[in-house]
């Protein structure tokens, strides 16, 4: 409710000397407004400055002052925000061509800044002809591109699995699980403890994918690597195919009690806290965890192992994708430091700073990169092909993803069932881009 | 110099390009991008893409096939009335509480009135850890005995909506007070005494004498919490985000998502015409019955 609803009429000099002061103010902001575009250019410091829009805060500061040293007299003018934050903003400035120079694009398709869907109007500057683009590995070939070039310089890549907090595992004499039996046995044998095996916070809805997704990685292309293919081709669909299965598998997870009561009401950060404090034995996660869990707890040591869906240990596989890169906007104003520092973040100096503060692991091959000893298993993985990329990465609109997580929080709370939300997945899928 | 008589001088109206200035920005900044707004409303426009198609009344009919956009609708409505009626009822019960002669009145309007002051969004956040299932509520269930009433307040399906509505009142009960007190203290204390010397009791005062003197009081007060209820959106999205599935969603979550997350803008700002319509119409037809109500009570 303004003030003014308690103003009596009739103080006419206090009326006029308000409308007074009202009538320069808008006239000092009308003025400004005008002058701003020249003001702007002016003092923009010719064509020494890029501009960088980043998701990767608390990352790319490095990457930025390392960069600027490596190229004196050169400026970064540069903003971080969160994902979602950032993905409603890119997509305005993009429209009304404020866009920065550089910016961070999510890999394959699926979400607002995601490479296909940038690339798609011609947003992103092919970046095919820069020296590392040839050598990015198939898996991250098939993110980065978009009808066969290159948009997005990704450089580094998650996995998800089981993070096991080592104390907590030794407190309650347990040893990680490597089949889908041993897992089983292993949640019953943790909660008869009274320590549930996993912290699960899907009060936040993104995390609902991530036990799906490392199920799925096994269940649906353990058979069959050629899988989004076929989706693609229509000869594939959700319903009929072993998304079932991996489901069914969440499901009887939770019912061996794999998880702390009341995931719904528990939130990403509260799952943390139960994992770093070995109210659980672990989470299942992405490695991006480790370093949250170890703020948490620094005195504790956590490992990340893949999380079985079968009884064949060797047939186990591990989601994992490149995290969001960078892209270089089609009409960057400064597009030869726009490709510099891009190539920069390629280089095995941009590349290491970047990976070791996020805790992930450098999309290209020899850059001398010392990974964190939790992360042992899943480099092993990478090396011997047995990831696949985040199951969402290759979907054709991102609301296949929203209609999954939201389903999720629906059959944990009772209000779907694993059929109904293949049903609606399959129909959003078609729905096509 | 000649002075017009203060009659003269109220019949005065100053010309009209007086607003000249005033019209201009707001057709500039208000009017205008409005209208280009409900443009898109009537595309498929996906918020990037410059190209975009007419699709008519297209995405209104979507919606009437969606089921979340009708369940949000629905949410919205009850949100708004729920809290119309309960956060006005427990503010009105807290200012004739604190505009008794009790001792402490000035320290309790304070502390009333306190969460108002607070951003909504830290007031979800405060919330959504005190209503976690290992939060201060439930703690506090199981301390005094009560363990069956410990429940999983925002993670469950039928009880998220009421407790993202508790929230809310516990909010916003202060502010409905302020503006109750307010009225309740321009009541002139010579018609109370003037009722009791005819014999009215208090229930009989309050009834034939403070309500309706707290009309305006009334007024401001629904208009405000209808309004508010029906756009409410950061205490959702920060204390649920819309969930469990879709059981928490509103008008204005789902516009943000719709949006934001899927870069269905068309349709998005369809729903935020709905939106604009729902909010005009309640408030232009509560403030009718009330106004009407209020002429006749004074």
């Amino acid at each position: 409710m303004s003030p003014a609803f308690f103003l009596r009429k009739g103080d006419l000099m206090t009326t006029r000397t308000l409308t007074a002061v009202t009538a320069a103010a808008t006239a000092a902001v009308l003025l400004a407004a005008c002058s701003g575009g020249t003001k702007a250019e002016g003092g923009g410091g010719g064509d020494r400055t890029l501009t960088l829009a980043s998701v990767d805060q608390g990352s790319v500061e490095d990457v930025v002052k390392a960069f600027e040293k490596a190229n004196p007299g050169v400026k970064v003018r540069y903003t971080t925000s969160g994902a979602d934050q950032y993905q409603q903003q890119i997509r305005t400035q993009l429209s009304s061509g404020t866009a920065p120079d550089v910016m961070s694009v999510w890999p394959g398709n699926g979400n607002p800044a995601a490479t296909y869907v940038l690339a798609k109007p011609g947003y992103l500057r092919d970046l095919s002809d820069q020296p590392w683009a040839a050598g990015l590995p198939d898996a991250m070939k098939s993110v980065a591109q978009y009808e066969g070039r290159t948009y997005n310089a990704v450089f580094g890549q998650n996995g998800i699995g089981a993070v096991y907090n080592q104390q907590a595992m030794a407190k309650a004499g347990l040893t990680p699980p490597d089949t889908w039996t041993k897992l089983l046995a292993f949640c019953r044998d943790a909660e008869a403890k009274g320590t549930p095996a996993f912290a699960l916070g899907i009060q936040d809805n993104w995390v609902t994918q991530l036990v799906l997704y490392s199920l799925v990685a096994t269940t649906v292309y353990g058979p069959d690597r050629a899988f989004d293919q076929k989706m693609q081709a229509g000869q594939a669909d959700f319903t009929d195919s072993p998304w079932t299965t991996a489901l069914e598998k969440y499901l009887a997870m939770r019912k061996a009690g794999c998880f702390q009561k009341n995931p719904l009401g528990t939130n990403y950060e509260a799952s943390q806290q139960l994992a770093a404090s070995g109210k659980t034995l672990g989470i299942i996660q992405g490695n991006w965890v480790i370093a949250l869990l170890k703020g948490k707890n620094p005195q504790g040591t956590f490992t990340l192992k893949a999380l079985p869906a079968t009884d064949d240990p060797s047939a186990t596989l591990i989601p994992a994708a490149a995290g969001a890169g960078y892209g270089v906007n089609a009409k960057a104003k400064n597009p030869e430091l726009a490709l510099k520092f891009v190539n920069f973040v390629m280089s095995p100096e941009g590349m290491n700073v970047l990976n070791k503060k996020q805790g992930s692991l450098p999309t290209l091959p020899d850059t001398g990169y010392q990974a964190d000893p939790a992360l042992t298993e899943l480099s092993k993985f990478i090396e011997t092909n047995r990831t696949v990329p985040f199951m969402d990465q290759l979907w054709p609109n991102p609301k296949v993803q929203q209609t999954m997580l939201s389903g999720l929080q629906e059959i944990f709370s009772g209000q779907s069932t694993p059929q109904d939300l293949l049903k609606d997945m399959d129909t959003d899928y078609k729905a096509g881009s | 110099m000649t002075l017009a008589s203060p009659a003269r001088r109220a019949r005065t109206t100053p010309p009209w390009w007086f607003m000249a200035p005033a019209l201009l920005l707001f057709a500039f900044v208000v009017l205008v991008p409005s209208a280009r707004g409900v443009y898109y409303a009537f595309t498929d426009w996906d918020g990037l893409d410059p190209h975009h198609s007419f699709v008519g009344l297209g995405n209104f009919a979507d919606m009437v096939r969606d089921a979340d956009a009708v369940q949000a609708i629905w949410h919205t409505l009850v949100i708004a009335v729920s809290i119309t009626l309960v956060q006005n009822a427990v503010g009105l019960l807290l200012a004739l509480g604190v505009n008794s002669a009790i001792k402490s009145r000035n320290v309790l309007r304070v502390f009333l009135f306190a969460p108002a002051v607070v951003t909504p969004i830290v007031t979800a956040y405060l919330w959504r850890n005190l209503l976690g299932p290992d939060g201060a509520v439930n703690s506090l269930f199981g301390a005094v005995g009560l363990d069956s009433w410990r429940q999983d307040w925002l993670g469950s399906a039928d009880l998220a909506l009421w407790a993202v509505v508790a929230v809310i009142v516990w909010q916003f009960a202060g502010y409905s007070m302020v503006i109750f007190l307010a009225g309740l203290q321009s009541v002139p204390q010579e018609v109370h005494e003037a009722a009791a010397l005819d014999g009215a009791g208090p229930v009989r005062r309050f009834w034939s004498v403070t309500r309706p003197l707290l009309a305006p009081a009334f007024t401001i007060n629904l208009m405000l919490s209808i309004i508010g209820g029906i756009k409410l959106f950061d205490q959702v999205y920060a204390l649920t985000g819309g969930g469990p599935g879709h059981a928490t969603d509103t008008l204005s979550t789902l516009i943000y998502k719709d949006a934001f997350t899927l870069g269905e803008f068309g349709y998005s700002i369809a729903l935020a015409v709905v939106l604009t319509i729902i909010v005009a119409v309640a408030s232009t037809g509560q403030y009718a019955v009330l106004s009407r109500s209020e002429r006749a009570a004074s």
